[in-house]
């Protein structure tokens, strides 16, 4: 088969617009095997990619088609990740493909992450097919759909498809726009092998797989590949296809997707969008779009009880070998003590991290507050970049401090227009546009400061639309902006855990709402103890543990003492649990709850 | 060991020995009683008795013992003859009188006969278990007397000529309000006994009460508890009844030596089932069951439960901890010359801290809990213990 019958797409749509349905469908027309039938590996993650309705990992897959044109077409779909945290492996997913199925729930219509996703396909010069699926819907509505994909998407709406892939309508139509609208694979005549990485996948025998697509020449087994980025040489072990299960094939020719094993065994050394070459007759220029993936969130994990540290260290290096794009380094807290400063792409991907540690490797953790990348500029111009206040300068030696931006597009009912802005402003947000969608919902286009969307944006979001509002964004510019160090302080001790980069308008607020907070949490103590929250020495909010009100044995008679002292026992043994801070005793747990839902 | 022992034999020697006799009878069980207790079959009580004479006879008497203190259950459930019976194997290990003889009464089982048989063989004091004078507390308790039995049986065990009378008392019941407890205090206080202790309800495992908490039926209010601590201690100061220990005030002269002894870590041997003893280098408790405490006699043996051995630094520790529940607090010189194991300079900086949170006071080698302290001593004690640790660890 020549690349001239290969069609490489992918689909893409909002969350629960029905992409895993329609893959099914499309799976069980040709003929491909039942596709939930995965690795080990895969079937972790897929617990969490189940609850989130998200896809962390690609699942390739190559379909064959016969076409009503009476050609046998190898149809290679790419699955993408669908979160804004994952969008530089969702453009290098689009950049391995030349169309773009994009769905679009004829009940929901548009949605954020349709119009992101659709301009992330437009920018790799795909091809766009438009489907508006779930038809049977008894609420469809393809008017709108069709005139949402005119005004917002700038698609000419008679080439919508309308399916289902409940009942099975539009698949064949689906199928036939992919073969007669999709170009054939591009960049074939190039005269040397280049091959993109669109994800790789960490399996214990075999080491490092690259999953890949084939831009021009051709890559076997014993051939000595090299690495563009970094000019790394190894010898290929296998190559292969996705049935969607791997199968070895002798060859992988332009045009065609599938996997590489070589001697390569960790998958940090494979980066995502990075070159495949032959490493006897090189490409001179590597596929356009690579990036270094740059985490954007920081924290620091430690583990609750410090006996883990050795546990979690090693759940993160396997971590780390399924994952380039996480990164962690040891850090130590003088409140929390030995533990690892771990950078992620958003905060997704963090929580997806948190988790799976928990979960998969069994080690309970406690986390800092994530911080974003600050760039601080000293006086005499040294640029430093700072990712944990706990290392931020004395504001004395700095002239400059920037903070990073996203653009975020926001879709919102109409009537939660006025909270959305509000919400907009108190993070700090400036609204730079405004579309009406249709009758009732409108998308706001804004710059906000990363870290004000770090924690609860989300959530918030959420609630003042009632769950209808959805955003996306990409990372946008470094701003200006006056940006201080805030301290917590337990009884006159600063805790580094709890310290944060926030704006100097809004310090005020957040450290009172944090001590409140940390005064709620904390258990009686016996000793008056003081939290307070503090700029550079200067007490800005204050408040105070509760005081222990009873704690005494009524009775202790001859026979109470052994009792007794078991009871004392237990007391001390449960407070050499607890991190002892400024001579209070805080129950690991106080972190958790202080750390998570601020 | 050092030249150090003949002056510690000494000292101990002449140190005094307390006798715990446990009587494990009962007419009911009270809702909030987790003490080893039965009603008695008919036989029972002889069995007892041969039991108490029995494991007397297993004991290696040290010395003379110097206090006595008959607990419960109800000593008073005993037939006079039984009790004199009882009395008359007690005396054989005092070496005459004991200084001070505590038997506790129910109100219920208070008969002149039985005060007369007591009185005769040599008791000092009796502790008669009053708990509340509300009829209607008295009866959510499930206690088996009356307010007026109260009455009766306070005015023949004062007519009978007892040195030393005191009156147990509970507060923070349920439904209970500060006002009934300051009613109980006051009705306590005009019987004019010698001695008051007054306990905070505990919700001991395995009672009723503890049943009806975990049901929600009842609630845990620890700040209620605190309130009525606070205007237990003033109302009784007010009233002249000095407090020596966190639940007990006494006139002067009035303390319980028996008890005193027990929390300045001295010796005490404990007969009967359940009953605990501490000495000969170990402490632990007969175990909680009479059939079990026979039949272990039987075959020569005191079953014990919970065994420890005594160390010099663990009786150190526990002085400290127990001791400062006493207002007249802990000396720690003689300790700190017994115990040069025991990290001292730790536990002196956590007596520090403690002191400069305003927990404890300081006058040269004594410590003692201050009003703040004394309402969560347990704290103090897990925080002293911890300075304790390193060495306990090793032994
Ligand atoms: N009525 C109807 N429901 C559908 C259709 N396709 C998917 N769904 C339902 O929509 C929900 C989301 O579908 P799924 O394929 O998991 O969406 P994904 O999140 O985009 O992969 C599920 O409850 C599906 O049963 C359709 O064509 N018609
Ligand atoms: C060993 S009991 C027995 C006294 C005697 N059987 C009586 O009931 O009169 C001694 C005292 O401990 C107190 N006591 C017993 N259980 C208690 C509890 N759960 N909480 C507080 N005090 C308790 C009562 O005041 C009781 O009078
Ligand atoms: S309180 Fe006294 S009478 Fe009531 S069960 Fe306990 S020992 Fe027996």
């Amino acid at each position: 088969m020549s690349a001239k019958y290969t069609r490489n797409f992918c689909i893409i749509a909002h969350v629960d617009h029905g992409k895993t349905t329609l893959s099914d469908r499309l799976l069980e027309h040709t003929n491909t095997v039942e596709q939930r039938v995965m690795t080990d590996q895969h079937l972790d993650a897929m617990d969490l990619e189940k609850e989130r309705g998200i896809t962390i990992k690609s699942h390739p897959v190559t379909m064959s088609y016969r076409a009503k044109d009476g050609h046998v077409y190898k149809l290679n779909l790419m699955d993408t990740p669908g979160h804004v945290d994952f969008s530089y492996e969702v453009s290098r997913s689009l950049a391995a493909c030349e169309g773009a199925v994009l769905l679009i729930d004829a009940a929901q219509g548009v949605e954020a992450q349709t119009v992101a996703n659709a301009h992330l396909a437009f920018g790799q010069k795909l091809k766009v097919i438009p489907v508006i699926n779930k038809i049977d819907l008894p609420s469809a509505n393809l008017e709108l759909c069709m005139r949402q994909l005119e005004d917002i998407l700038t698609i000419p709406a008679e080439e919508a498809i309308l399916a289902s892939g409940k009942s099975g309508i539009g698949i064949i139509d689906i199928l036939e726009a992919v073969v007669s609208r999709v170009p054939s694979p591009r960049w074939t005549e190039y005269p040397q092998t280049r091959i993109l990485v669109f994800d790789s996948l960490y399996d214990s025998y075999r080491g490092c797989i690259a999953y890949v697509r084939v831009f021009s020449g051709a890559i076997k087994a014993r051939d000595m590949m090299l690495l563009m980025s970094n000019g790394e040489k190894s010898e290929v072990k296998e190559v292969g296809i996705f049935m969607p299960k791997m199968v070895k094939t002798d060859i992988l020719r332009a045009g065609d997707v599938g996997y590489i094993v070589s001697t390569i065994k960790n998958t940090a050394d494979v980066k995502t969008g990075d070159t495949i070459t032959i490493a006897n007759k090189p490409a001179t220029e590597m596929l356009p779009g690579y990036k270094e993936v740059r985490p954007l969130v920081f924290c620091g994990l430690y583990p609750l009880e410090s006996d883990d540290y050795e546990k979690l260290k090693a759940a993160l290096g396997r971590l780390r070998l399924n994952d380039a794009a996480f990164v962690y380094s040891s850090e130590s807290s003088l409140a929390l003590g030995f533990g690892f400063r771990c950078g992620f792409l958003g905060l997704l991907h963090m929580e997806i991290i948190q988790e799976r540690i928990r979960r998969e490797h069994d080690v309970e953790i406690i986390s800092t507050y994530p911080s974003v990348i600050y760039h601080m500029v000293r006086h005499g111009g040294e640029l430093l970049e700072i990712d944990n206040p706990v290392n931020m300068p004395d504001p004395g030696e700095l002239i400059e401090i920037r903070e990073p931006t996203i653009r975020a597009s926001i879709i919102t009912p109409n009537d939660s227009m006025g909270d959305i802005l509000a919400l907009i402003m108190e993070k700090r947000g400036v609204c730079e546009h405004t579309d009406t969608l249709d009758m009732n919902r409108v998308m706001l286009r804004a710059v906000l400061p990363l870290n004000e969307i770090l924690v609860d944006f989300n959530d918030r979001l959420k609630s003042v639309t009632h769950g209808y509002g959805s955003m996306d964004y990409e990372l946008g510019d470094y701003q200006t902006s006056d940006l201080v160090k805030m301290d917590i302080l337990i009884n006159g001790d600063p805790v580094d855990a709890f310290s944060s980069i926030v704006h100097r308008d809004k310090a005020e607020g957040k450290g009172r709402q944090l001590c409140e907070k940390l005064a709620e949490i904390i258990p009686p103590q016996m000793f008056k103890v003081a939290i307070q929250a503090a700029i550079g020495g200067k007490v800005i909010a204050r408040d105070n543990v509760r005081e222990m009100r009873k704690d005494v044995t009524a009775k202790c008679y001859g026979g109470d003492i052994s009792r007794k002292r078991k009871l004392l026992d237990k007391q001390k043994e449960g407070k050499k649990k607890m991190k002892l801070i400024g001579k209070v005793s805080i129950p690991p747990d106080a972190f958790i709850k202080v750390l998570q839902n601020n | 060991m050092s030249g150090a022992i003949p002056e510690q034999a000494k000292a101990e020697a002449s140190s005094p020995l307390g006798l715990y006799v446990h009587v494990p009878f009962c007419a009911s069980t009270c809702d909030f009683c987790a003490f080893y207790q039965k009603e008695p079959t008919a036989d029972d009580v002889a069995r007892f008795l041969r039991g108490i004479a029995d494991e007397a006879a297993l004991v290696a008497w040290p010395r003379p013992v110097t206090t006595v203190f008959w607990g419960g259950g109800t000593p008073g459930l005993l037939a006079p003859r039984h009790l004199a019976e009882l009395a008359a194997l007690v005396r054989a290990h005092c070496g005459g009188a004991p200084e001070e003889w505590t038997v506790e009464l129910a109100p219920g089982s208070v008969t002149r006969e039985r005060l007369a048989v007591l009185r005769e063989a040599g008791v000092t004091r009796v502790s008669l278990g009053v708990q509340s004078f509300q009829p209607a507390l008295l009866d959510a308790l499930g206690r088996q007397h009356t307010r007026e039995q109260v009455f009766a049986a306070h005015a023949l065990v004062r007519a009978a000529g007892f040195p030393s009378v005191n009156l147990d008392l509970m507060f923070a019941l349920p439904g209970q309000t500060a006002g009934e407890w300051a009613s109980d205090v006051r009705e306590a206080v005009a019987l004019a006994p010698d001695h008051l202790s007054t306990y905070c309800l505990t919700f001991e495992e395995d009672t009723k009460l503890w049943l009806k908490l975990s049901q929600g039926r009842v609630k845990l209010d620890v700040e209620r508890e605190a309130e009525l601590y606070e205007a237990t201690w003033a109302q009784l100061a007010a009233a002249g009844y000095a407090q020596y220990e966190v639940s007990n005030f006494a006139r002067p002269g009035h303390a319980c030596r028996h008890n005193l002894n027990t929390w300045r870590m001295h010796e005490w041997i404990g007969l009967g089932p359940s009953a605990a003893s501490q000495h000969a280098g170990w402490r632990g408790g007969n175990v909680a069951d009479l059939d079990k405490w026979i039949a272990g006699l039987a075959r020569g043996e005191r079953l014990t439960e919970d065994r420890v051995r005594l160390t010099p630094a663990l009786l150190a520790e526990d002085a400290l901890i127990f001791g400062l529940r006493m207002n007249a607090g802990v000396d720690l010189a003689p300790w700190r010359a017994r115990t040069p194991e025991v990290p001292w300079p730790m536990v002196e900086d956590a007596i520090a801290t403690l002191a400069a949170g305003g927990l404890l006071g300081r006058e040269g080698d004594t410590v003692r809990l201050t009003d703040r302290g004394r309402i969560v001593a347990d704290s103090v004690a897990t925080e002293l213990m911890a300075a304790f640790e390193p060495i306990l660890e090793t032994t």
